[in-house]
This record gives structure tokens, sequence and C-alpha cells, in this order.
């Protein structure tokens, strides 16, 4: 019974997350916290394995747009899978409320570039119906700085069990000078490994719950593959209201838990 | 160079990722069927295998895409992916805190 309805929640996730280019791991990681009642750094360790599988399911379809900077997503994997493997070693000495208050910060943070994303989707010419995208010649800049926002945003997935694309795709964008198709693709093609370096320090450990990692990346990978082939077609607007709406209870609840003392 | 797209090499990374995501799927999917009829180990390591393949896959693609960037003569995209790809063998290779 446990099983189907964590094969339904991470149909959901899947299907939110590919219809607004989230992973699932920033809704996973709290619902299995504040609702199935498992310590936070199981909770870490099990959604990554969900992250790992969006990743791999949404990046494949990406890579056969050529829309994904491999020789860009290498060179910032370097920086991610640092901070990631770091952080995962060292996620004992964080105190629990402070790793669930740094959740709570970084759904605000999301929420907000999301909401802010939204605006600047409008703008792009849609996907061609052949799937062939033309991609304007560009040269990505400020390696140190990207690198650098990489090294952060790799420690935050080791530590939170997430993907980490709201600070990557911000950073590819804006710093450097990558198009926002490229920096999203790309992003997400860094989102497997990063989650890996992390999940493997976490399987190690004997943090990652087989038993609920299963049936959420099961229903991961049918609600992502649902949700890729839905997006042209539906108006995310909504969606995006929609997860918004569940990221800033999520923050609030994880709140009001650090309140109230904290969770086991 | 980046604007340069090589076809081949995303179809190829594109076949590994896919491959582990499906194969995941279908081995973790048998895992979940056979617990609903069977009882004891079978069904826990069934799922277990398809966890461990899932965590396997980033570390495949990273060394697929190690040997063809050095097959290209690639050298400086080579050794970043040898590097990436030793990060994540450290931590798969070196637990620390199990319990």
């Amino acid at each position: 019974m446990l099983s189907l309805l964590l094969v339904v929640l991470g149909f959901f996730a899947g299907l939110l997350g590919a219809l607004t280019g989230i992973g699932g791991g920033i809704l996973l990681t709290p619902i299995l916290a504040l609702h199935f009642g498992i310590p936070i750094r199981e909770a870490i360790g099990t959604s990554l394995v969900a992250v790992i599988t969006t990743s791999a399911a949404s990046s494949s379809v990406h890579l056969q747009r050529h829309t994904t900077d491999i020789r860009l997503g290498m060179t910032l994997e370097l920086a991610t899978s640092l901070g990631a493997a770091v952080t995962a070693y060292l996620v004992d000495y964080f105190n629990r409320n402070w790793l669930e208050g740094l959740f709570a910060a970084f759904l605000l943070y999301s929420s907000i570039t999301i909401l802010v994303r939204r605006g600047r989707i409008k703008d792009e010419t849609p996907m061609p119906a052949n799937g062939v995208v033309t991609i304007p010649p560009y040269e990505p800049q400020r390696y140190p700085l990207g690198l650098s926002a990489s090294l952060v945003a790799g420690g935050l997935s080791g530590l939170l069990g997430i993907g980490g694309g709201p600070i990557k795709v911000p950073v590819m964008f804006i710093f450097m000078n990558v198009p926002l198709m490229v920096a999203t693709a790309t992003s997400n093609f860094m989102i497997g490994v990063t989650a890996a370096a992390s999940a493997l320090v976490y399987y190690r450990r004997g943090d990652i719950l087989v038993e609920l990692a299963a049936p959420l990346a099961v229903g991961v990978f049918l609600g992502s593959l649902l949700g890729a082939r839905l997006a042209p077609r539906i108006h995310t607007k909504y969606v995006v209201y929609l997860l918004v709406a569940i990221m800033l209870y999520l923050a609030a609840h994880l709140a009001v838990h650090i309140f109230r003392g904290g969770l086991s | 160079m980046s604007e340069v797209r090589e076809p081949g090499f995303d179809r190829i990374v594109a076949l590994v990722l896919r491959w582990g995501a499906y194969g995941c799927f279908f081995i973790m999917l048998a895992g979940l069927l056979t617990g609903l009829f069977l009882h004891g180990q079978l069904p826990a390591r069934i799922e277990r295998a398809g966890v461990l393949l899932m965590l396997a896959t980033p570390v495949v693609r990273v060394a697929v895409a190690c040997f063809l960037f050095f097959h290209e003569k690639d050298w400086k995209y080579g050794t970043i992916s040898l590097g990436v790809l030793t990060i994540l063998l450290l931590g798969a290779v070196f637990g620390i805190g199990e319990h």
C-alpha cells in the first residue's frame, strides 16, 4: 500500500517537474520528511535516486535535440560533483533544524526564480515541430564564476537531495552568456552526475531506503515521460502556479516544524 | 568551440542514459510486482539492483564521454571527464560513517 502511494507521489513529482523544468527532488525530500516521517538524512538520500532518474530520462531527450553543451556540462560537473560529494560526507555535522531551514530558504528562492523565468520563456521561440533547433553561436564566458557557483549548487545538492537546477540555469544563462535553452538542457544533463556524486556517499552510509526509492523512481520515471510529452501542448501557466503553491506550502510546513522543535 | 555540435557524440551519450533509465525502471517495476506476490528477500534484492543500476548510470555516462573525448584526441575535455570520474569513484569507494 505504501509502495502504491509512493509510486503516485513520484508520478506527480515527475509530472510537475517535467512540465515546469525543475527536478522532483525539491518536492520529494520535504514530503518524505514531513509526511512520511522519514529522518531528513534518509529522505535526502532516497530522493537523490529519483533526481538521477529524472535527469537520465529527460536529458536523453535533450541530447537528441542537440541542445546540450556536453563540454560545458562536463567542466562545471567538476565543481558540482566535488561540492556534492564533500557535503554528502559532511551532512552528519549539520544540525537537522539548520538543514530544514536551509531547505525552506531554497524552496523560497526557487519559487522566485521559477516565477521570474516564466516571464522570460514567453520571449523564446517555441520548439519547432520537427524537433530541429537552431541555436545561435555562443561562447561560454566567466568560467571562474560559473565554476564557483557550480560548487555551491553541488554542495546544496549533496546537502538537500535536490538537483540544483534553479541555481545552475540562471548562472549559465545570465553570467556565462549561454542561451536559455542550452542552459536548461545542460543543467538537466549535469544533475544526474551531481546527484550521483552524493548519492553514492549516501548509499555507502546506508542512507538510501531502497524499499522507498524504488517505487518513487518508478513513479518519477512515468511522470516525467508523460510530462515531457504533454509539455509542448499544455498551458504551463497554471502548472507553474500549482508548483509554486506546493513549494511555498512545504517551506511554511518546514518552518513550523523547526519552531516546534524539529523532526526526528 | 561550443557551437560545434557532434550529433554522433550526443547520440551515444543519450543512448547510455536512456538504457540506464529504462533498464532501472523495468527492474524496479519487476521488484515492486514480485513484491505483491512473493514474500522474502527476492523483491527487495531486485529493487536494490535497480537502485544500484540507477546510481551507476551517471558514472557510466561520464566514463563513456571520457572515452569518446580521448578517442577524438580532445585531451582537455578527456582529462576533465577523467577528473569527474575520479570524484564519483572516490565517493563510491570511501564510504564513511556507515551505520
